[in-house]
């Protein structure tokens, strides 16, 4: 290539502008988001909120390979809760065989070209750079969706893959969104949610990241959350060799709520970080977040919290907790708490913790009975049961508690 | 039934168990007294086999098979038993749930058959009436945000549901007011016979009202000073330790 956009190009961001020269004619929004990424490159860890997951260091060194072929899609462990399921593999949208739903509008669509707020996301311009389409929904006021949504990301491929998901749920609607991520990753799996949540919605994730030990991905759900709203979601992370879930919630009318919670269980080398930033602009919106996280061997848990509180945003109740159990040496946990208020007549709380399994816990139910391997799996599965247990959707909590049992038995 | 015999006991590195012995025989209820820092709680734990309390010399049997070189599970699975002088709070294990996995890993050891759902439950509600702990607790998180008297009766319904062979109560006594300690005179009474052994293990006189004890032993500075019948508990309570303590 004769005149790289990008100076001092390491093979990612060579393989990458490649890629998008070679797309399809970006419009000028696109072209201007590959512009900013070009400048920004891939976040590294002397960057504020990047310093314990470096994207840049992890691809650096990664050279394209041709998409590999099939991918084999097995049935979702969420198939029991006969979901409306939609698969995107390898960034490719494949839609279920019945194509309505009442109430309800889904599909291919055009992607966002731009996000605003979003801009100085090196990641986030890349994926509006990057993607042409996106897959659709649209929920109509008042419609409450009887059977879950599931979105399926199977990723293997030896190329960087991108894909959207834009979302809509009217006013009063009410929807239940499965997301998991699958197969053995890409050099960059990059998925971005948009969302909007009008008045009185409510809306629950629930978000399973499982992929293979080699994947990096990142995923980003921005969801804008009307008056009245509700926004819960739930993510179980077992880690990739760099995961990160990143949620940027804004509250743009009082009196919504939001519940963000996620549990990582992380072995090997796999990495998770849980990422999120909650912006109260407008009066008596109410958040609550419980992260639980889990490593051992070398596995990493990472995890950041920020709720900025607006001055507008007087009677803002918001809580957040962070516990790591750490088992073993050389396994590691990075928090990181924050709170920035410039209201003055607000709730806001926030509490970090990481330790060890309790000796005397361990004893106790080995007094009774239970063998060191047992007691052990029982202590973390009640460790990380706080989050799982919340899980409103009877048939989600049980798929989600069989993956940690899962994990608990292969340790 | 439980013999300990010169048995020496380290917590890093010092001594707190000096050369005790001491032999419960099967069918009988002996207390153990003494003051605080005697090493009573230290006796329990090593009978128990809590990490980081060694057994730096003599033997422990329980019929007479050797308890120091078992994991506390394996133990807990030749039917001892310690009531916790003060029992764990374990945030996220629902209670019911914990007692019958503990249940069935010890009968899995045993190689026995696990307890049904059903028969699971019939006993767990007879016997939570005898230690009067009503369903909703049972239903909680184990011992979370219980009090101290009602965490004692969680031991006491664990303890009247698993028949141990061999009981150790470390203070169970502690805090609890008239009824309770009623109950858990109820409690070892209805478990009491030939089969089974107590060490309880006390401050005071006043729960040896409730279990009539077939020996007295004072422990003092790591060993056995005094041994005597029920008699022994009601001096105590009139003259204190003391001269015990002089004594070791």
């Amino acid at each position: 290539m004769s005149a790289s956009l990008i100076q001092n190009a390491s093979a990612f961001d060579a393989g990458i502008e490649a890629a998008f020269v070679a797309r399809s004619a970006p419009n000028e929004a696109q072209a201007a988001a590959f512009d900013r990424f070009s400048k920004m490159r891939l976040p590294n860890r002397r960057l504020e909120g990047w310093r314990w997951s470096d994207f840049s260091a992890a691809l650096r060194a990664a050279e394209f390979e041709d998409a590999t072929g099939d991918v084999a899609i097995a049935p979702s462990a969420f198939a029991d809760l006969e979901p409306l399921e939609i698969q995107i593999v390898n960034g490719r949208v494949i839609l279920p065989e019945e194509s309505t739903v009442e109430g309800a509008a889904f599909g291919v669509i055009d992607s966002m070209a731009t996000i605003p707020d979003l801009e100085t996301h090196a990641i986030v311009s890349l994926n509006v750079a990057m993607n042409r389409k996106a897959f659709g929904l649209q929920v109509d006021d008042g419609v409450i969706l009887a059977r879950p949504i599931l979105i399926r990301h199977i990723v293997d491929s030896g190329a960087p893959v991108f894909a959207q998901t834009l979302l809509r749920i009217g006013v009063g609607a009410n929807v239940q969104l499965i997301e998991t991520y699958e197969g053995e990753g890409a050099p960059l799996y990059s998925h971005l949610c948009h969302m909007a949540l009008r008045d009185k919605a409510r809306f629950h994730r629930f978000v399973l990241q499982d992929t293979g030990p080699r994947a990096v991905m990142h995923a980003l759900c921005a969801p804008k959350v009307d008056g009245g709203a509700h926004f819960d979601q739930t993510t179980l992370s077992i880690g990739a060799r760099l995961a990160r879930h990143e949620t940027v919630l804004h509250y743009v009318a009082e009196n919504a709520f939001a519940s963000i919670d996620s549990a990582a269980l992380l072995k090997d080398e796999r990495h998770s970080d849980i990422s999120t930033y909650v912006l109260h602009k407008a009066e008596a919106c109410e958040t609550r977040q419980v992260h639980k996280g889990v490593a051992r061997d070398r596995g990493r848990n990472v995890f950041q919290g920020k709720f900025h509180v607006e001055r507008p945003a007087q009677k803002t109740d918001a809580k957040m907790t962070a516990n790591a159990l750490l088992l073993s040496e050389g396994a590691e946990a990075n928090h990181k708490p924050e709170l920035e208020i410039y209201a003055d007549d607000v709730e806001c709380a926030h509490g970090s913790t990481v330790g060890a399994l309790d000796d005397d816990a361990l004893f106790y139910l080995r007094q009774r009975g239970l063998d060191e391997a047992s007691a052990r799996a029982l202590l973390v599965e009640a460790f990380v049961g706080e989050v799982i247990e919340s899980i409103e959707n009877d048939d989600v909590r049980e798929v989600f508690a069989a993956r940690v049992a899962d994990w608990l038995a292969q340790s | 039934m439980l013999n300990i015999n010169d048995l020496h006991v380290a917590i890093d590195g010092n001594e707190i168990i000096k050369g005790l012995t001491l032999n419960v025989p099967a069918g009988e209820v002996h207390a153990i007294m003494g003051p605080n820092g005697s090493g009573k709680s230290t006796l329990s734990y090593t009978v128990a086999g809590r990490d980081d309390y060694e057994a730096t010399g003599g033997a422990v049997t329980l019929d007479g098979a050797d308890v120091l070189d078992l994991d506390p599970d394996e133990r807990a699975a030749r039917g001892l038993f310690l009531s916790f002088q003060h029992p764990m709070e374990i945030p996220g294990v629902q209670t019911m749930n914990f007692i019958r996995t503990a249940m069935n890993a010890q009968r899995k050891a045993r190689g026995e058959d696990e307890i049904s759902a059903a028969d699971f439950i019939r006993l767990v509600r007879e016997k939570s009436k005898l230690v009067g702990l009503d369903d909703a607790k049972l239903k909680r998180q184990f011992n979370v945000g219980f009090s101290g008297g009602e965490k004692k009766r969680m031991e006491m319904l664990q303890m009247a549901m698993f028949e141990p062979r061999f009981a150790i109560m470390d203070e169970t006594d502690s805090g609890l007011d008239i009824d309770a300690l009623k109950m858990v005179g109820e409690v070892v009474n209805a478990l009491r016979g030939p089969d089974r052994g107590f060490l309880v293990i006390t401050h005071y006189q006043r729960l040896l009202d409730y279990i009539k004890p077939d020996a007295v032993h004072v422990l003092a500075g790591g060993r056995i000073v005094k041994s005597g019948g029920p008699e022994l508990a009601q001096t105590l309570e009139e003259s204190g330790y003391e001269q015990f303590i002089e004594a070791a």
